[in-house]
């Protein structure tokens, strides 16, 4: 902590003694809570504090005092959120204790695509000119169909306003992170436009020395966005949203192996917005495309290794929102998907259509009381139709305390990959395929002599592979202390079903297996969190929060419980029983996280300044005793804390930030790949308003 | 590779001893119950290739590793293990089975096969060998990344009928030369077989005590 000390005040002493404080000008108003509008959760715009839902939003405030660069960033510092490093060094995010896939990840009410093995990077979001991030947690599949299991993140960015105003920022970080932004916007009464441009580039790091490996690879990445709209009339407004993403990785496997990952995504969203008196009808046409490469030469520059991932989404949605005279909401919906994806290892184009549509009765059966009902029906060839209802409600009992509860159905659709993937691992020898494929595949395989063994009926593959699905249960309190205090209390409990793994279908010839997707798991997780918010006095505020979860493979709890799973400490001690209070639960996944952030506003001197303490208890990451579970005598990742810190200083065209990440340097090379040691930054931002 | 032998633990048959009936007036055996350390279990080919080579044979008669075509119980190479009974899978270089032997696993304690269950005994065959192949199937866990690690499961206990109809059962220990605590690729050699086994030497017993 003294390293720490000595680097704030380093960076107190720098802005303090070249800093001419201006006059008492309007400082950033202080953000009212009651004020704070969310979309996601209804698909209107209502006020955060009188909604039934377990919801919460991260302002732009909150984004700049934590001066993140990237949408990973912001969610590790949500409490009970976490970003879980998967395959490939893709950061996905964890909800109520839930994988990163079974969270739908929307930017502007639309979602984004091209998920690898499951995981949809967060690092591909730039925060630069982000709004505010809506998060809804559990299941709100009624609203937006697959993927919304565990919940919906949704990341709205900045609405064009009026006049001629812009910004452009330069930020630097240790590794030579380097993350520019221009934002450019320009509006008067009938047109809009906003223009926003992000440059982001990491030499990235190496925590093992000992390969030729490195832990994260030099990138660099770009993103633009495009935001017009025009009011044709009183009546018509017209607007359009275009999103680019374009990344280049290096890429080394090896001393001799080297190449480049390649990433290129467009989202282009047209919708037009009929509003007469009481009903508001809004058509949106999307598209996305999100298309990855990635391939390796050898020492002479031949051509080793390549593989693509093509990804096409299109979907318009049609939504109607009627207000009555008792400012009671019936939203319907009706729009059609339709998917499309060719890559490698797959033997044909997949394509999937799916029709849906939704309604939703938000009303107020009295002053005290507001329950929103809701359901949504989608219909596909590949998977079992699905039918998402939900129903939540708030009871008022005063100005202080509400009662919150809301519960609902979410599904996650099988993937492509788990439908036609058909693939044979070159070093290995071993394959995978996909559900719908088995039956050709394998009949193949067995005319070619490559099969031994079946171990699973082909007659099983007859069948659709069923979509995963959860049922979420939330209830919580709001509780208003006093003037200072606010509480927050909410408990969770998700039960999923249906979810797909893989198993061994049967035995090759050269001693390998091949494995298949298959439903079975039954995976419950449950817990409450606990925030507070406790303001010292109008300049000084703490927020502390805490999470507890329990999540458990319902199937492994049971062998626990039958006595069917053991453990031995060394080859040279007896094997013995577990119990089932001996089952540890999923991987990854900690009991207790916690967070303690300080804010400090100094309006005066136009300054403000945070620390953020975060901590996650032990976790496992792999069953280290070959028993196929992860138990208590399995080897755990140690719980940690980090801390982070902000300061900016505005001036009158220019804010200046700075801070340090990770002030208390924690590392653990073997098992966290995101943790590179303390990190400093310096960020100048120069704002054109006004001209 | 010499098999070293260790006699951990000789059980005495108290059961005999202290038998109050002379039902049987042939002395019986006691039952024998050892640790065998280090057996060496190599393999040619793999990761995808055909696999060859000889398999290393275990005897429990003798509780040595041996080279004869016919005394033989039980045979390992790599992560393969077959029995002296039953057909051939087709593999390359496996011995001709010449006895009645046969295996099954049972999901427990080894101190909890007490008595053989002989409905239960599969012999290997052109579809699949007694004690199953891969990863999770039979004997062992593989690890995968980061550690690949090969590591016999818990509660695994192979049973096995012996090529002359005698039965035995096996706990596998470790795959790695000198049975190490924590094995670690690329430092510890695999394909050392370190296991527990108790052997019944009296004809027609089908228990182990």
């Amino acid at each position: 902590m003294e390293k720490y000390n000595l680097h704030f005040f380093i960076i107190f002493v720098f802005l303090f003694t070249n800093v001419t404080t201006p006059n008492n000008t309007a400082f950033d108003s202080i953000e009212n809570k009651l004020d704070e509008v969310m979309i996601t959760a209804t698909k209107t715009k209502r006020v955060l504090s009188s909604l039934p839902l377990n919801a919460s939003i991260i302002t732009s405030d909150q984004i700049q005092n934590t001066n993140a660069n990237r949408l990973s960033e912001i969610i590790n510092e949500e409490l009970g959120l976490i970003t879980v490093d998967d395959f490939g060094g893709v950061k996905g995010i964890q909800m109520q204790g839930l994988d990163s896939q079974y969270t739908l990840i929307l930017i502007d009410n639309q979602p984004i695509v091209g998920r690898s093995a499951g995981t949809l990077d967060l690092d591909r979001i730039s925060v630069g000119n982000i709004q505010q991030i809506e998060i809804v947690r559990g299941a709100s599949s009624s609203l937006y169909g697959n993927e919304a299991l565990a919940g919906v993140i949704n990341i709205i960015t900045k609405d064009p306003g009026y006049g001629f105003t812009g910004s452009i920022s330069s930020s630097i970080k240790t590794h030579k992170t380097i993350d520019n932004n221009i934002n450019l916007n320009f509006g008067n009464d009938k047109f809009k436009s906003s223009l926003f441009y992000n440059h982001f580039s990491s030499d990235g790091y190496d925590l093992d020395a000992s390969d030729f490996l490195r832990t994260v690879n030099k990138f660099e990445n770009s993103t633009t966005q495009l935001k017009l709209s025009y009011l044709i009339n009183d009546k018509f407004e017209i607007k359009f949203n275009f999103r680019n993403f374009t990344q280049t990785i290096e890429n080394i496997a090896s001393s001799s192996l080297s190449g480049e990952s390649y990433i290129d995504e467009e989202n282009i969203n047209l919708s037009l917005v009929h509003q007469i008196e009481n009903i508001n009808t809004r058509l949106d046409i999307y598209f996305s495309n999100y298309f990855a490469d990635e391939y390796l030469n050898d020492e002479n520059g031949n051509l080793h290794s390549e593989s693509f991932f093509d990804q096409i989404i299109f979907k318009p949605e049609l939504k109607s929102e009627f207000r009555t005279k008792k400012n009671n909401t019936i939203v319907v919906g009706l729009g059609n998907k339709k998917e499309s994806l060719n890559r490698t290892y797959f033997d044909i184009k997949p394509s999937q259509n799916s029709i849906f549509t939704y309604f939703q009765y938000d009303f107020n059966p009295s002053e005290k009381i507001n329950l929103i009902i809701g359901s949504r029906f989608d219909n596909t060839e590949e998977y079992n139709s699905q039918l998402s209802p939900k129903f939540s409600g708030i009871y008022k009992f005063n100005k202080d305390l509400s009662l919150k509860f809301s519960s609902g159905y979410g599904f996650k659709a099988p993937e492509f990959r788990q439908l036609y993937f058909n693939f044979t691992n070159s070093t290995q020898g071993y394959s995978v395929i996909g559900f719908n494929v088995v039956q050709d595949v394998i009949n193949q395989l067995i005319n070619e002599g490559q099969i031994s063994n079946i171990i699973v009926s082909l007659d099983n593959f007859n069948d659709k592979l069923k979509a995963e699905s959860s049922f979420s249960l939330n209830l919580g309190i709001d509780y208003q202390l006093n003037s200072k205090t606010d509480i927050n209390l909410n408990v969770f409990n998700n039960s999923t079903q249906n979810l797909i793994d893989v198993q061994v279908i049967a035995n090759k010839t050269n001693g390998q297996n091949i494995f298949s997707y298959y439903n079975i798991n039954r995976v419950s997780t449950y817990g409450l969190e606990l925030n507070s918010d406790y303001e010292i006095n109008k300049d000084l505020s703490i927020l502390l929060g805490y999470q507890l979860l329990y999540a458990y493979d319902l199937d492994a709890q049971k062998a626990f419980e039958n006595g069917e799973v053991f453990a031995r400490l060394t080859p040279q001690s007896d094997a013995f029983r577990l119990k089932k209070s001996d089952y540890f639960g999923l991987y990854n996944r900690s009991r207790h996280m916690g967070s303690f952030k300080i804010n400090y506003k100094n309006p005066k001197k136009r300054l403000s300044s945070s620390l953020r303490i975060i901590y996650r208890s032990k976790y496992g990451l792999f069953d280290t005793n070959s028993n196929n579970y992860l138990d208590k005598y399995d080897q755990f990742v140690d719980g940690y804390f980090t801390a982070n810190t902000t300061l900016i200083k505005k001036f009158d065209k220019i804010d200046i930030t700075a801070g340090i990440e990770n002030i208390l340097n924690y590392k653990d090379v073997q098992n966290i790949s995101s943790l590179s040691g303390r990190i400093y930054y310096f960020k100048l931002k120069y704002n054109l308003n006004q001209l | 590779m010499k098999t070293i032998k260790f006699l951990t633990l000789l059980l005495m048959t108290v059961g005999i001893l202290s038998c109050d009936d002379d039902d049987n007036s042939s002395v019986m055996q006691s039952v024998v119950s050892e640790t065998v350390l280090d057996i060496h279990a190599p393999q040619e080919g793999g990761q995808g290739a055909p696999i060859s080579g000889e398999f290393a044979k275990f005897d429990f008669q003798s509780g040595l590793q041996t080279d004869s075509e016919t005394d033989w119980d039980v045979g390992f190479r790599g992560t393969t293990i077959i029995v002296n009974g039953g057909a051939s899978m087709g593999m390359d270089g496996e011995p001709e089975r010449t006895g009645e032997g046969g295996a099954y696993i049972f999901n427990g304690l080894m101190q909890e096969v007490i008595d053989v269950d002989t409905a239960l005994f599969v012999q290997d065959s052109a579809e699949g060998l007694a004690i199953p192949t891969g990863s999770g199937n039979g004997w062992y866990t593989y690890s995968g990344p980061p550690t690949y690690i090969i590591s016999p499961t818990p509660g695994k206990i192979l049973v096995f009928k012996t090529r002359d109809g005698k039965y035995a059962k096996m706990e596998i220990v470790s795959y790695y030369q000198g049975a190490p605590e924590t094995p670690q690729y690329g430092v510890d050699e695999s394909r050392y077989y370190t296991f527990n086994y108790v052997y019944q030497p009296n004809d027609g017993v089908t228990n182990f005590e």
